[in-house]
């Protein structure tokens, strides 16, 4: 039993967009892991777990 | 003559629903429907879950039969081997873990060597006592147990139960990679969990997939250290970076590519039939 990546859910503080890391990339991305892909600001983590009904609304960052 | 490669696909899984990906195949029907079209594309193994009406992972021995029956009468052409999921509801009991595989006797069960933390969010049980039990049930059963293993602990764990007759040779691995709590997917520890399985289980046969970004990582890898694969939208709903799996004949047709463009064989079914010791 799989049940595919355990990402990790968030949103900017600064500018409030959405976006989510999968937890496998924390030892690629290092101290990156967990910033807003668009403005750099700090992401606030909101929910863990594989992809939720609303996955669709949160893009991967992935590098 | 090539070496042939066993494609196992893992149609649904227990998690992603429609929402996640629209082609991910739920019903009896659309499993049954599912396995024949990948079948068609070289799959030899169709590793399956079923869900309940409202799409949530069940044991349900009434899915499982309404999807073998459908599939066996509507394409009485298709061979290939059935391997059942004994791990798809987290609050199944062991009883309702093993019910089907005693009624429709696949000719392989998925066996989970170990517990864990699932997802960081709760328990993957597989106790002794149900290891130990469920062991000696698929043996009376004749029903080939595929041993997942999501980290070198599980193998070790495998090996007691060999040593124990809980298990008999030669055993058949699945290498869990990258799922969450379980080993990190990289070539790296494929090796090692390789290493580790040559080493406490010598003359194992054994398949592997990565999920999410270690999917095609662990399929190169796999092909070219002499394993099998498996693939589906159990393990990655998405085809390649933001793009969402068409089908799981998709993800087959690919596997598919990756082994002959290594220069080896998708195995048919009576291959793999061989190759795992079925039947024996």
């Amino acid at each position: 039993m799989s049940w595919g990546p355990c990402f990790m859910y968030y949103h900017c503080q600064a500018c409030g967009k959405k976006f989510k890391y999968a937890a496998d990339m924390i030892p690629v991305l290092g101290e990156k892991f967990g910033a807003c892909p668009y403005c750099g600001g700090n992401g606030v983590f909101e929910k863990d777990g594989a992809r939720t009904l609303d996955d669709a609304d949160y893009p991967e960052v992935e590098e | 003559m090539a070496k042939k490669t066993i494609i196992t696909v893992a149609t649904t899984g227990a998690w992603p629903k429609k929402e996640n990906n629209p082609n991910v195949p739920m019903t009896p029907q659309e499993i049954a429907n599912d396995v024949y079209d990948c079948w068609q594309a070289g799959a030899a193994v169709a590793h399956l879950h079923m869900r309940d009406d409202e799409g949530n992972g069940t044991m349900s021995t009434e899915k499982f039969r309404e999807t073998v029956s459908l599939l066996r009468a509507q394409h009485p052409d298709c061979d290939i081997v059935l391997n059942l999921t004994t791990s798809g509801d987290l609050n199944a009991t062991d009883e309702t873990r093993q019910a089907h595989l005693k009624e429709l006797r696949p000719e392989m069960g998925s066996y989970d060597c170990g517990s864990m933390n699932w997802l960081n969010s709760s328990l993957f049980l597989n106790p002794p006592k149900f290891l130990e039990e469920l062991g000696r049930n698929m043996q009376e059963w004749n029903v080939k147990p595929e041993i997942e293993v999501f980290d070198p602990g599980m193998i070790a764990n495998a090996a007691y139960y060999l040593k124990k007759g809980v298990l008999k040779a030669p055993l058949h691995f699945q290498m869990c990679m990258g799922c969450a709590n379980g080993i990190p997917g990289s070539m790296k520890n494929l090796v090692f969990m390789k290493e580790t399985m040559d080493t406490l289980c010598p003359g194992s046969t054994w398949s592997c997939f990565g999920v999410g970004h270690c999917a095609m990582e662990m399929t190169y890898g796999a092909v070219a250290m002499g394993g099998h694969i498996r693939v589906g939208m159990e393990d990655n709903v998405m085809y390649a970076k933001g793009q969402l799996a068409e089908s799981n004949r998709q993800l087959v047709e690919r596997a598919a590519r990756v082994i002959r463009e290594f220069g080896n064989e998708p195995a048919t079914p009576a291959e793999a039939r061989e190759i795992l010791g079925l039947g024996r």
